[in-house]
């Protein structure tokens, strides 16, 4: 192991001080963290609010809106991606074309507008155990992120060797069913690091629920920062929350990648 | 339904993102140049920044550039569209470096060590060996980038920068309509898709360029 550590440090050129990415990555991420009060002039008694426990779980509850969100979005989008996704692989010229112009016509719209127009679209009586602004914006980061990863999944389909789907036709599965059994299984594999960077890219996007005044983390700091007057330093803690929560996900990601050995 | 507003918002929104992508260009190679420097404490510092702002929404810049430059030391007052411009840039320039960095490091080491040994100081091979190929080749990704910086600019609606979507909330507020958005929505598209097919043009025409330079060779 530490044999293995010292051959690869040695290998990556990039590696400097004898530090790996990672670590590099930690240090410079600390001294922004350090640097960022000390242009800003943040004050120590500002940050008091955040030595008690209910402020915390205030924003905890921020947190978990952000995760639930997030998940839900990204879990209710790999069907419509996978379906937009062969959709563009069509054969049929119409269906291609349709599924073609929706992807790229998300794709190249602001997030922002998709959610107010989704926001203002609803009707004024939904059925309330969400909020408006909850249902708001789920689906609009649900149907943005099944644009995006229709794109990786069409470029999955595409990646796999032709054989695979062959194989599967002439044991006697029908278009379909190879899909369905042979090759999605393995386009999802292999698209999973992708699939979860793009969750990272879906939780800093949450922060867009607080334009239409939803209550999600960003929105909690407005509420505590309005209370206290303290707008920077809360803004620091919101931003270090997200930092982590990203952070946690990336870590989760490079673990799920597979490794040499296994492809 | 007013459509002069939607056009002076157009121009806004063409403004900020020209604005923002030449200076979160300049930015992001200085940042990108530092990240692959050989002394440790530049390139970590580097590393840093693009760390966390990729990291955070630009949602949270945005706020911290308007609640914090005036706060700051330096006392920087700026305009609402000022603003969104400071917050564009810097969120943006984190992903331009991290462009430029890939681009410079995928170079081959020969590159660098051919510099070197004619004499070149670092920064020298840096800006008259290594940039002009790196930007060549990164000309797609960097495109990338400033597609997602124009879509951004949205963004700047919510410290009431007079841009596209914030003036189409402003009709929206007065017809109740929210169909405007789509017509939005479309002018939005007639900026970005051509954006897109600008790179393309851009890339095709480069890897011509860098096709008949590699023949002279």
């Amino acid at each position: 192991m530490a044999a293995e550590a010292l051959s690869v440090g040695s290998l990556r050129r990039r590696s400097r001080a004898g530090l790996s990415n990672r670590q590099q990555s930690m240090i410079g991420v600390a001294a922004v963290l350090v640097f960022l009060p000390l242009v800003f002039r943040m004050e120590p008694r500002n940050f008091t609010p955040f030595t008690e426990l209910a402020i915390w779980r205030f924003l905890g509850e921020g947190v978990v809106t952000v995760l639930v969100v997030s998940i839900v979005a990204i879990v209710a989008s790999l069907p419509m991606a996978a379906a937009l996704a062969l959709g563009r692989l069509s054969s049929q010229r119409p269906i291609r074309l349709a599924c073609t112009a929706f992807v790229e016509g998300i794709r190249a719209l602001p997030l922002l507008l998709l959610i107010f127009y989704v926001f203002l679209s609803l009707p004024r009586d939904l059925p309330a155990f969400l909020s408006r602004e909850t249902i708001a914006l789920t689906a609009a980061l649900m149907v943005y992120t099944a644009a995006v990863n229709a794109e990786t999944l069409r470029a999955g389909i595409l990646a796999l060797d032709p054989c695979q789907m062959e194989g599967a036709r002439s044991l006697g599965l029908g278009h379909w069913g190879a899909m369905r059994y042979v090759v999605l299984p393995q386009v999802f594999r292999d698209t999973l690091p992708s699939l979860i960077a793009q969750f990272t890219t879906l939780v800093k996007d949450t922060s867009l629920g607080s334009v239409i005044s939803m209550v999600e983390l960003v929105q909690r700091g407005i509420i505590i920062f309005q209370g206290f007057r303290n707008p920077m330093e809360t803004l620091y803690i919101v931003a270090l929350l997200f930092f982590f929560l990203n952070f946690a996900m990336e870590q989760i990601s490079i673990s799920l990648r597979p490794s040499a050995a296994e492809r | 339904m007013d459509l002069g507003l939607l056009a002076s918002g157009l121009l806004v929104t063409l403004e900020l993102a020209g604005l923002s992508i030449v200076l979160s260009l300049v930015l992001g190679i200085a940042i990108g140049v530092m990240r692959a420097a050989p002394v440790a404490p530049v390139a970590i510092l580097a590393e840093g920044y693009i760390a966390f702002f990729r990291n955070i929404p630009l949602l949270i810049v945005l706020f911290f550039a308007l609640n914090g430059l005036p706060a700051s030391p330096l006392g920087i007052r700026l305009s609402y569209f000022e603003t969104a411009v400071a917050g564009l840039v810097v969120y943006t320039a984190a992903y331009v470096a991290e462009v430029v960095r890939a681009g410079v490091q995928a170079l081959s080491r020969g590159q660098t060590e051919a510099g070197r040994s004619l004499g070149m100081s670092w920064l020298q091979t840096m800006r008259l060996v290594l940039l002009p190929q790196a930007l060549t080749a990164i000309v797609p990704p960097l495109g990338s980038v400033f597609i997602a910086l124009t879509k951004n600019t949205a963004l700047a609606s919510t410290i009431a920068v007079p841009e596209l979507l914030y003036q189409s909330r402003i009709i929206e507020s007065r017809t109740f309509n929210p169909n405007v958005l789509l017509l939005t929505g479309l002018v939005y598209l007639a900026v970005t898709l051509p954006l897109g097919g600008l790179v393309n043009y851009v890339e095709a025409r480069m890897s011509v360029v860098g096709a008949r330079s590699q023949g002279g060779r």
